[in-house]
């Protein structure tokens, strides 16, 4: 699978699906996530849809602004995302220092923010279900591509 | 023949005349405006208090809860000799509500947790003397102010007419919520060969705050937002500079719960504000003498050198931990004053503590 992509992120939706027991324990979710990955001169933003008990979807969008309203964007280089990624493979889930609250605490290498706090806080408000669902990233083969490689965009 | 009180004796003889078939069933006529409704879930996370909000009067959240001062369901009939029980007296909407406040409720019973099964305590592992210490002072001042959250609304939730109830049951949850983090950071101090250390004056400086404020709204404000929003950054760093699954994970699960207790106070302070905001003044004066509490917290030894010590990864490192602790400070005050400007309460002019620590 390759990251980023649709496909990627509907992996791990398809993951979050498949396992409805699991994310019934953790209880429910409603957020609108944009994952933003960051090339030197360019960005691809995915965006992922967490309702009740499940993820409802993801696409692509070109910008923050054409996201849905109250988006929460979780933002980094293209490397952080890589290192984060293949140490959830090599751990099976991330491990102390890959987790997405220490990714973002200080603002780097990875940074996350909305348009109101309130929105904002919905990141830490269901921390554990976004932790599970990027920590099913180790159930599959990631390869790792450049900002053209399947971007809609180009 | 046994004697029972007048008042047995009345049920006895009425139950004889129902025995005799003289029925009532007036009951079955109550209530026509309110009658043939059905409250449907959204969606497969089940039937939801905010689902019951969707239907017909039952929707109808009066702005000044009913003058019977009785537990009577809202939306049912009321008959006229009910007795009021006498401790309702927060009776305006605006003095507890939240718009957000049956989905809150909502949202907490569907991701309650527990330390007992949810904590993977077999992945403790010995640590070097200092962080433990560090750690268990850490929990120690943790076991100590959770409860707060959970007094506090203890205070004034039987106070708070039952007609909003939804308000009610948000703050039943929250106070579970407390008792798990009290017991929850109880137990990592026991659980690794350490144990609880130093109580903190300090802190019981803010709690009295928090239990002696004049009314809810400045208790909430100075507790939902001022103090459970510093407590949320805390959190957020607990996971970051946990030293292992252990602590990674409560403190991920008691963020999760404070950032819930958050969105209420704020969203509560929006509503009141909204409605009185000749009352705007009254939480600048408490959220002033909140902050400088706080602030005082970082001159306890007990409080501020154990987080350094974490978040420099141990006692020979302890001024790289409190530059890293100087960062998160501006971003702690800063979320807050965020949290306040949502609420339409702006602050940033008025702040009574520094928006950075000198380096
Ligand atoms: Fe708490
Ligand atoms: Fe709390």
């Amino acid at each position: 699978m390759l990251f980023p992509s649709v496909e990627w992120f509907q992996a791990l939706c398809n993951a979050a699906n498949a396992n409805p027991e699991r994310f019934r324990r953790l209880g429910t979710v409603d957020l609108v996530l944009v994952a933003k990955i960051d090339y030197p001169h360019q960005s691809r933003l995915f965006e992922i849809v967490f309702s009740g008990y499940h993820c409802a979807g993801v696409r692509e969008v070109s910008s923050t602004r054409a996201a849905r309203e109250g988006a929460v964007i979780l933002e980094g280089p293209f490397e952080a995302w890589k290192e984060m990624v293949a140490n959830i493979k090599a751990n099976g889930q991330a491990d102390l220092a890959h987790t997405l609250n220490t990714l973002t605490l200080y603002d780097t290498p990875m940074r996350v923010w909305a348009e109101s706090q309130l929105d904002t806080d919905l990141f830490y408000r269901y921390q554990q279900n976004l932790q599970e669902f990027f920590d099913s990233a180790s159930h599959f083969e990631t390869e790792f591509a450049g900002p053209e490689a399947t971007s809609v965009y180009n | 023949m046994q004697h029972y009180s007048p008042a047995v004796e009345r049920v006895l003889d009425h139950m004889s005349e129902v025995r005799g078939g003289k029925l009532d069933l007036s009951w079955m006529n109550s209530n026509p405006g309110g009658w043939g409704v059905r409250a449907t879930p959204r969606d497969e996370r089940g039937l939801g208090l905010e689902d019951l909000n969707q239907v017909g009067i039952y929707g109808e959240v009066p702005d000044h809860g009913g003058e019977h001062g009785s537990m009577a369901p809202r939306g049912a009939e009321v008959p006229a000799d009910t007795p009021a029980l006498g401790c309702y007296d927060i009776n305006d909407k605006s003095l507890v509500w939240a718009d957000n406040v049956a989905l809150l409720y909502d949202e907490a019973v569907a991701r309650q947790w527990s330390s007992a099964r949810d904590v993977p305590w077999d992945k403790l592992k010995p640590l070097p003397d200092d962080l433990e210490k560090a750690m268990c002072q850490l929990c120690t001042g943790l076991t100590e102010v959770e409860f707060i959250a959970g007094d506090m609304p203890a205070k004034w939730m039987w106070h708070i007419n039952h007609d909003f109830h939804e308000v009610k049951c948000f703050l039943a949850t929250q106070i579970a919520d407390e008792a798990r983090h009290l017991e929850v950071f109880r137990k990592r101090a026991l659980a690794n060969g350490g144990g609880l250390l130093k109580a903190s004056p300090g802190s019981e400086q803010l709690l009295r705050a928090i239990i002696e404020a004049p009314d809810y709204t400045t208790a909430s404000s100075l507790m939902h937002i001022l103090a459970e929003g510093f407590v949320l950054t805390l959190f957020r760093n607990g996971e970051m500079l946990a030293l292992s699954e252990v602590e990674k994970k409560i403190f991920r699960l008691c963020m999760q719960d404070e950032a819930r207790h958050v969105a209420y106070g704020t969203m509560h302070l929006k509503y009141f504000l909204e409605k009185h905001p000749e009352r705007a003044e009254d939480i600048h004066e408490i959220l002033r003498h909140g902050e400088e509490a706080i602030f005082g917290l970082s001159m306890e030894p007990q409080t501020s050198e154990p987080r350094a010590i974490l978040a420099g990864g141990g006692v020979d490192h302890i001024f790289e931990g409190m530059a890293k602790l100087g960062y998160l400070y501006t971003k702690q005050v800063r979320e807050y004053l965020h949290r306040l400007k949502v609420a339409g309460l702006d602050r940033s002019s008025r702040l009574a503590i520094p928006l950075e620590l000198p380096s």
